[in-house]
């Protein structure tokens, strides 16, 4: 369970984030939505310790995680896996050497158990015949892919997704969905996604949280999201014709 | 006129206020960009996660920017030598100069500037801005953040073997050079028929100084350390995207070369003194 309890976030005196309140639920996939430039990106980015918080608190569990030094969230971060928007993947190694990155650095395997991780994780989000590939020869679907092997490769307890449909065509984009939520039922991960697509949303979202210029405007389940008085969330759930067109046929 | 005559004072005391608070606003820029270049070093110079890791990547470090920097100084280093000697025989044609003298003077030139601060600027140029980019675009891309996530210490990982690697090989690099240089200006002297390799041979022994090689070698670790810590600086901080990424490694370049020029002062005076 990770638990964000009024956290607060500006850059440069502009507030981005005001009096966050959230808890994500262990073994559910949380998601983190809202238009481009609601304040996502830098409320997962708080959540993991990458961008400074300037109050508030972020629990793994019973840790106060935002007030570790860098030693103690080092452990925390040893649990942790990451998506990131642009997968992120190390241009100078190979699809087979990123997966295993995590694994050189913190264990102490011999290197066959690390090529059986290694092969394991690939075949887990269906990469085949790719280990010797560099980023560059991959398309976005795989770059993906290869980034969601290698956040799995510790077996983490919390996985972060930030948008992991960007750029992606529908198909693909559902494929990765499933993924995302096959994997942390299976492993019974504390998943945060972010993300604006409403495919997604309908697709796996257990857990939703609406987040509207710094503010959580909403939470609730996919199946609470069409029926909200939240008047930001309707017009963000039901932004194309075809939705709107739904909602007033109320089909 | 009077009202004119005031306004005239007003307007000087409003632009001179103006020129104090810019000039306290880069003074406070200065010292908040030094203080985060301290703190980077801090983390730079931390205990390392795991040292194979590190040891793995300091090989691969002295193949970018050592091993793949040789071409580029011996090409440099041939043709200032030649230059330098050439030079030098066309401006000491006088028949009270001693022939011997213009290999002389193409050897201390190499040594004591050429192969050290005149190599660093190419190295600034070339191993800065390739250092600066990389990191930079690591930044940018996200893949700076995806190290820190896995809890590892991004800047120690991945400048420390830049450091350890450059300090390393740059006296190599200026070993080379020195070499190169004076077998340039040995070639060149004979092929134009202005020394002959005897009297060249002769040059280049005649009052050799070792410690010149010792205070080039100190001035090239000096020199190494700027380029890859302040390119790397500039790299690791970029916030933005490719434009921001290529204003970065021409700052690498730019600062770099700046401080190499102001330490060659610095270090010249210490060490020769």
């Amino acid at each position: 369970m990770i638990k964000v309890v009024n956290l607060n976030k500006s850059f440069n005196g502009k507030p981005v984030l005001e009096n966050i309140s959230i808890t994500f639920e262990t073994g559910k996939t949380n998601l983190i939505i809202g238009r481009s430039g609601s304040g996502k990106t830098v409320l997962l980015k708080s959540i993991v310790g990458l961008h400074e918080i300037e109050s508030g608190e972020i629990w793994y569990e019973n840790v106060l995680f935002n007030k570790l030094n860098f030693t103690g969230k080092k452990l925390i971060r040893s649990e942790m896996g990451m998506l990131f928007q642009g997968s992120a993947l190390f241009d100078s190694l190979t699809v087979e050497q990123n997966v295993r990155f995590p694994l050189d650095m913190f264990t102490d395997k011999s290197q066959e158990e690390k090529i059986d991780r290694v092969n394991f994780c690939l075949n887990r989000v269906d990469i085949k015949n790719a280990n010797e590939l560099f980023p560059s020869e991959l398309s976005g679907g795989m770059k993906k892919r290869v980034a969601i092997a290698r956040a799995i490769a510790l077996n983490p307890k919390y996985l972060f997704c930030d948008e992991p449909n960007s750029g992606l065509d529908p198909i693909t984009a559902i494929l990765i969905d499933a993924l995302i939520k096959k994997l942390t039922e299976e492993y019974s991960m504390t998943t945060i996604v972010n993300t604006h697509d409403m495919n997604s949303v309908m697709e796996i979202g257990e857990k939703i949280v609406f987040i509207s210029e710094g503010l959580k405007c909403w939470e609730g389940n996919k199946n609470e999201i069409l029926n909200s008085d939240c008047e930001t969330l309707n017009d963000f759930v039901f932004a194309n014709s075809l939705a709107k067109k739904l909602r007033t046929t109320g089909k | 006129m009077q009202t004119g005559f005031k306004n005239l004072i007003k307007g000087n005391t409003i632009n001179n206020s103006n020129f104090v608070v810019a000039k306290d606003k880069r003074m406070i820029k200065f010292l908040t960009q030094f203080g985060r270049y301290i703190l980077l070093l801090k983390k730079v110079f931390s205990k390392p996660e795991k040292p194979s890791l590190y040891f793995k990547q300091t090989m691969s470090e002295f193949v970018n920017l050592g091993l793949n920097s040789i071409g580029i100084i011996a090409i440099i280093s041939f043709f200032m030598g030649a230059v330098i000697t050439l030079q030098t025989a066309y401006n000491t044609e006088n028949p009270i100069y001693p022939k011997y003298l213009i290999g002389l003077g193409c050897r201390d030139s190499m040594i004591l500037e050429f192969s050290s601060t005149i190599a660093a600027l190419i190295l600034a140029g070339k191993v800065g801005s390739n250092i600066a980019a990389e990191i930079g675009t690591m930044r940018v891309s996200e893949q700076i953040d995806a190290l820190e996530i896995m809890g590892v210490n991004s800047a120690s990982y991945l400048i420390l073997p830049k450091i350890i690697a450059t300090l390393l090989f740059n006296p190599i690099l200026t070993l080379i050079a020195i070499i190169v240089g004076i077998f340039g200006g040995g070639i060149a002297g004979t092929l134009a028929g202005v020394i002959t390799l005897e009297n060249f041979t002769y040059g280049i022994q005649y009052a050799f100084i070792p410690y010149y090689i010792v205070y080039s070698l100190i001035k090239t670790v000096f020199f190494a350390f700027i380029i890859t810590t302040v390119s790397s600086f500039q790299g690791y901080y970029v916030e933005g995207g490719s434009l921001e990424v290529g204003r970065a490694s021409t700052k690498a370049v730019v600062y770099s070369s700046v401080l190499i020029l102001l330490f060659n002062v610095v270090l010249t005076q210490v060490l020769l003194s």
